[in-house]
C-alpha cells in the first residue's frame, strides 16, 4: 500500500463506490481470478471428454495424433510462451510508468498472437484439404480406426475454443493499446493491463496442456 | 497483501527461458519412447510444472493474496473431481462392481 | 492476529448514532427520473427491481403453462391439446421455471437488492457488469422466445441426447439462449463474491456477516464452478446438431451418458443455486420475527458451504437408470445421503432459534413456516429417491415430480416469497395488506399440498412423468391435483392484486417496520441512492436482539458518505484490516 504518491494526484479512474485505488485494484483482480476459475472449468468439460475417450480408445489417439504436426505445435507453444513473457513485460512497464514500453510490449504480444493464429490457420487448412473435417463431414481414409472422427471432433473443439480465446485476447490488447495511447494508464492505475494479462496467461496455460495432450502422443 | 509486485526484467526473461527449455524437454522425451502409461505421466507432469511456473511468476500468484491462490487450487480440484467421478462410471461400464 | 506494529498503526474512529429518517423525500426511486435513467442505471437496487419485473413475467408465463398442463391432464386421453403440443408445453414450463425464474430469482432479485445494503456498501463491486448481466439475461430470453416461435422444443428441460440432437423444433436457439443466460449467472456470482470479500463496512467481520450473505456466498461459489460446465455442455450439444461431432452419439463412438454427466455436473449443483439463497432468507426472517439471536450461527453458515460442496459430488443420482456403471451408482447413492446432514443441521437450528422466541406471525414468517414444512417433506422424499433400490421403482415417475416441486416450489418459491414480503417495505417504502397476504399464503399452502401430495401416491403406484395419457385409475388423483393448481393460481392472482395495491395506494412504510437489527433496516425506506447517508460501523452481530437498537445505528461521525473523502478513507481501511 506504500509508495502511492502518484495515486493521490490522479484519481480519475476511481469509481465512486470504492474507498481507494487499492480496494478497486484488489477487487478487479479478484474478479478476474474468479472469472479464470470459470474458464478453467469451461475447458475442463472438454478435457473430461478427452480423457474419457482416450481411456476408451487408446489406439485411436496414437494413430490420429500422427496427423498433427509436432513441429508446428511446438512452434506455437514457443510463440504463446513468448507472448506471455511480453505481456508480463507490458505489465512491468505500466507499473514503472513507462507508457512507451507498455505500448511496444503490447504490440509484440498482439503480433505473436497473430502468428499463432496464422500457424493455426495453415494447420486447419492442411487438414481440411485432406478431408479431416469435424463430425459428420469427416471423410479422411488415412486413419485406420473406425472412430477416428471422435479424436478430431475433440481436437477441433479444444483448439477452436482456444483459438476463439486468442482472438478475444487480441481484441482486448488492441483496446489496451488504444487506451494506453490516450494516456489512461500510469503506475497508479493499470488494472485493465493487469487483468488482461492474467487472462492471456491462462490462455497460455491451456495451450501448455493442449500441446502434449494432442500433439505429443507417440 | 502485495498486489503490486514488480518483477525485474531479468527475472521475467529467466522464467520465459525456463519455460522454453521445458517445452524442448517435453518434445525431447517423446524421442526416447517411454512405455505406455508413463509417457502420459511425464508429459502431464511437465505441463503441470510449466503451468505452475506461469501462474506463480507470470500471474504473480507467488506474491498474491492467499484467497486468489485458493481460487486457482479450487478450480483444479473441482476439475479433478469432475473427471475422477466420471471415470468411476466410464471405466467400469461393463464390469460388475469390482471386488464384489 | 494483529502484530504489535499493526496495533500501533490502528486509527481510532469517532462513531455516532445515525437514526434513519422516516418517510424520506428523496430516495433511490425518485432521485433519477425517466425510463432511460432506469434502463441505464448501475444502481444495484434498481437492477434488482428490473430483475424482479422480468422474473415475475417469466413466472407468470411458466405458471400459465403449468395450468395448461394440469388442465390437459383432467382426462386420461386428449382433453384439448395434442400430444406434441403437450411435450412442448412441459418442456417450456420446466426450462423457463428453472433457467429464467428459479436460478436468477433470489440471487439476482433479492440478492442484488439487499447484498450491498447488508454490507453497508454503496453498490456491488462491479456495477456496470451488474447491468450487463441483466441485459445478457434479456438477450438470452429473446433467443428463447425465438426458439418458441420458430418450432418450439420438446426435449424436456434436460435436453438429453441423442433425442435432442435429432428432434425437430429449434433446440439450438433454446440452448443458445440458456448458454447466454449462463453468463448472466456467472457475472452475478463474480460480483457477489468480490463484493462480499472487498466491500464490507468497518466492523463487519466474517462472523458478523448476515446469514443471507453466507447463503449468497455459497450460491456464488456454485454459480462460478458449475455454470461453465453447462456452457460447454450446451456448446457441445449445439455442435452435435450443427456438425454432428459425435461426442454424444453412440453411432460414431460417442457416449450419450457422458452428456448426462456433463449436464448434471451443472444441474445438480444448480438445484442448490436455487435453494441455498433461500436458506439465507429463512435465517434472516426466522431470527427477525422470533426476536432472538440465531441459534448456531456458524453451523448455519458453514452448512451452506457444505451443501455447496457436497452438491458437486452427487450428480449421478439423476442417472441411476441411465446405464452408468454399478460402481458409480453405489458411490453416488452413498454420497447423496450426505446432503441430508447439513440440511438437517439447518432445520434444527431454525427450530431452535424459534424456541422461546417471541414469535410474530407476520406474512414473511408465515412463508418461512410454510417453507419449513414443505421443504422438509421435499428433503425426506429426496433421501428416499437417493436409495438405489427405491429409485429403480420410482425413477421418472410422478413421485420425482412431486419431490422436486416440494423442494423447488415448496422450498425455493416460498423462501422467495418470504424474502419478497420481508424486504418489500425497503424496496418500495410501502406496506402491503397483512390480511390479504395471509389469505393468499393460506390458499397457496392448501393449493400446493392438494397439487403435489396426490402426485406422491400416483408416482409410487407407477404413473410415469411427462406422459400425455394415463390409465383410468389415476384420474381422481390427477383431477384433485389440477384443482389444487387452480387454487394456487387464484392465490398468485390475489398476491399480484394486493402487491399492486400496495405500490399504488399502500400505507407508507417506516424505516424499520419489523424492528429488525439487521443493517439493511438501519437506513431509510426506500433507501437513498447510495444506500446510507453515513458510513455504517458495526459492533454487534446482525442477530443480537439482546442489545439495544442504538448500537446498531452507528456510523463514522463527522463524515458524509461522499466521494473520496481522504480522512474517512484511511480510518475505514484501518478498521477493515483490524477485522
Amino acid at each position: 500500500m506504500a509508495g502511492h504518491s502518484a495515486t493521490e494526484e490522479k484519481l480519475d479512474h476511481l469509481q465512486h463506490h470504492f474507498i481507494d485505488s487499492d480496494q478497486q485494484f484488489e477487487a478487479s483482480k479478484m474478479g478476474m481470478w474468479i472469472f479464470l476459475v470459470t474458464e478453467i472449468l469451461f475447458f475442463g468439460g472438454l478435457f473430461v471428454a478427452y480423457i474419457v475417450y482416450r481411456a476408451w480408445y487408446p489406439d485411436l489417439y496414437l494413430l490420429a495424433s500422427e496427423q498433427l504436426d509436432t513441429f508446428w505445435g511446438a512452434v506455437n507453444t514457443f510463440v504463446l510462451i513468448g507472448s506471455s513473457l511480453t505481456v508480463a513485460m507490458a505489465i512491468r512497464s505500466a507499473q514503472l510508468n513507462q507508457i512507451k514500453g507498455l505500448i511496444i510490449n503490447l504490440w509484440i504480444t498482439i503480433g505473436l498472437a497473430c502468428v499463432f493464429m496464422v500457424i493455426k490457420y495453415f494447420e486447419y487448412a492442411e487438414k481440411f484439404a485432406k478431408g479431416i473435417l469435424p463430425g459428420s463431414y469427416y471423410s479422411y481414409e488415412g486413419v485406420a480406426h473406425e472412430k477416428a472422427n471422435i479424436f478430431f471432433s475433440i481436437y477441433y473443439m479444444m483448439t477452436g475454443l482456444h483459438g476463439v480465446h486468442v482472438i478475444i485476447g487480441i481484441g482486448l490488447m488492441l483496446w489496451l493499446v488504444y487506451k494506453a495511447k490516450k494516456k489512461v494508464f500510469h503506475s497508479g492505475y493499470y488494472t485493465p493491463v493487469e487483468i488482461t494479462g492474467l487472462y492471456w496467461h491462462l490462455v497460455d496455460i491451456i495451450w501448455i496442456f493442449l500441446f502434449p495432450l494432442l500433439y505429443l502422443i507417440d | 497483501m502485495s498486489g503490486h509486485h514488480i518483477s525485474s526484467a531479468k527475472f521475467l526473461w529467466g522464467v520465459g527461458i525456463t519455460l522454453f527449455m521445458l517445452t524442448i524437454l517435453t518434445v525431447a522425451v517423446t524421442w526416447i519412447h517411454i512405455p505406455s502409461p508413463w509417457n502420459v505421466v511425464v508429459a502431464i507432469a511437465i505441463a503441470v510444472v510449466k503451468a505452475l511456473i506461469v501462474s506463480a511468476f507470470f500471474m504473480n500468484l507467488y506474491w498474491e493474496s492467499k484467497f486468489n491462490v485458493l481460487l486457482f487450487v479450487m478450480s483444479a480440484a473441482f476439475f479433478l473431481l469432475m473427471i475422477g467421478i466420471t471415470l468411476l462410471d466410464t471405466l467400469y461400464r461393463n464390469d460388475p462392481i469390482p471386488s464384489f | 492476529m494483529a502484530t504489535n506494529e499493526e496495533i500501533k498503526n490502528r486509527k481510532r474512529i469517532q462513531v455516532r448514532r445515525f437514526v434513519p429518517e422516516e418517510f424520506p423525500e428523496k430516495h433511490y426511486l425518485n432521485e433519477e427520473k425517466g425510463l432511460w435513467a432506469w434502463l441505464t442505471t448501475v444502481d444495484h437496487k434498481k437492477i434488482g427491481l428490473m430483475y424482479l419485473a422480468s422474473i415475475a413475467f417469466f413466472f407468470f408465463i411458466a405458471g400459465v403453462l403449468a395450468l395448461l398442463l394440469r388442465t390437459e391432464l383432467l382426462t386420461p386421453a386428449r382433453s384439448f391439446m395434442d400430444a406434441d403440443v403437450y411435450n412442448q408445453v412441459f418442456t417450456l414450463h420446466g426450462a423457463i421455471m428453472i433457467f429464467f425464474f428459479l436460478v436468477p430469482s433470489v440471487p439476482a432479485v433479492l440478492g442484488n437488492f439487499v447484498l450491498p445494503l447488508q454490507l453497508g456498501a454503496k453498490d456491488v463491486a462491479f456495477p456496470r457488469l451488474n447491468l450487463a448481466s441483466f441485459y445478457i439475461y434479456v438477450i438470452g430470453a429473446l433467443f428463447t422466445f425465438y426458439a418458441i416461435a420458430s418450432g418450439g422444443v420438446d426435449t424436456g428441460w434436460t435436453f438429453y441426447t441423442p433425442y435432442s440432437a435429432t428432434t425437430g423444433g429449434n433446440v439450438m436457439a433454446m440452448t443458445f439462449g440458456i448458454f447466454i443466460l449462463g453468463f448472466s449467472s456467472i457475472l452475478t456470482g463474480i460480483n457477489f463474491m468480490v463484493t462480499i470479500h472487498k466491500m464490507r463496512s468497518p466492523g463487519i467481520t466474517w462472523s458478523k456477516l448476515p446469514l443471507n450473505l453466507w447463503g449468497l456466498y455459497a450460491t456464488s461459489i456454485i454459480q462460478i464452478l458449475a455454470t461453465p460446465v453447462l456452457a460447454i455442455t450446451l456448446l457441445l450439444l449445439t455442435m452435435e446438431r450443427l456438425l454432428g461431432i459425435g461426442i454424444f452419439d453412440p453411432a460414431m463412438g460417442g457416449d450419450p451418458v457422458l452428456y448426462q454427466h456433463f449436464f448434471w455436473f451443472y444441474s445438480h449443483p444448480a438445484v442448490y443455486i436455487m435453494i441455498v439463497p433461500g436458506f439465507g432468507i429463512i435465517s434472516e426472517v426466522i431470527s427477525s420475527f422470533s426476536r432472538k439471536t440465531i441459534f448456531g450461527y456458524w453451523a448455519i453458515a458453514l452448512s451452506s458451504l457444505a451443501i455447496a460442496f457436497i452438491g458437486f459430488l452427487v450428480w449421478g443420482h439423476h442417472m441411476f437408470t441411465a446405464g452408468q456403471s454399478s460402481l458409480a451408482n453405489m458411490v453416488f447413492s452413498f454420497l447423496t445421503f450426505l446432503v441430508g446432514i447439513p440440511t438437517g443441521i439447518k432445520i434444527f437450528n431454525w427450530l431452535a432459534t424459534m424456541y422461546k422466541g417471541s414469535i410474530d406471525m407476520k406474512t414473511p414468517m408465515i412463508y418461512a413456516m410454510v417453507f419449513l414444512f414443505l421443504f422438509t417433506i421435499g428433503g425426506f422424499t429426496g433421501i428416499m429417491l437417493g436409495a438405489l433400490s427405491v429409485d429403480i421403482h420410482l425413477h421418472d415417475t410422478y413421485y420425482v415430480v412431486a419431490h422436486f416441486h416440494y423442494v423447488m416450489m415448496g422450498g425455493m418459491v416460498m423462501a422467495f416469497l418470504a424474502g419478497l414480503h420481508y424486504w418489500w417495505p425497503k424496496m418500495f417504502g410501502k406496506m402491503y395488506s397483512e390480511f390479504w397476504a395471509r389469505i393468499s399464503a393460506a390458499l397457496l399452502f392448501v393449493g400446493f399440498n392438494m397439487t403435489f401430495l396426490p402426485q406422491f401416491v400416483m408416482g409410487s403406484q407407477g404413473m410415469p412423468r411427462r406422459y400425455f395419457n394415463y390409465i383410468d385409475q389415476f384420474q381422481p388423483f390427477h383431477q384433485f391435483s389440477t384443482l389444487g393448481a387452480y387454487i394456487m393460481g387464484v392465490a398468485f392472482v390475489l398476491m399480484f392484486g394486493y402487491l399492486l395495491h400496495s405500490l399504488l395506494k399502500g400505507e407508507r412504510a417506516k424505516a424499520n417496520p419489523w424492528g429488525s437489527r439487521a443493517l439493511e433496516w438501519q437506513t431509510t425506506s426506500p433507501a437513498p441512492l447510495h444506500n446510507f447517508e453515513h458510513t455504517p460501523v458495526i459492533v454487534n452481530g446482525p442477530y443480537d436482539y439482546h442489545k439495544p437498537m442504538s448500537e446498531f445505528q452507528l456510523g463514522i461521525a463527522n463524515s458524509h458518505n461522499g466521494h473520496h473523502h481522504h480522512e474517512e478513507v484511511s480510518a475505514k481501511r484501518t478498521e477493515t484490516e483490524q477485522a
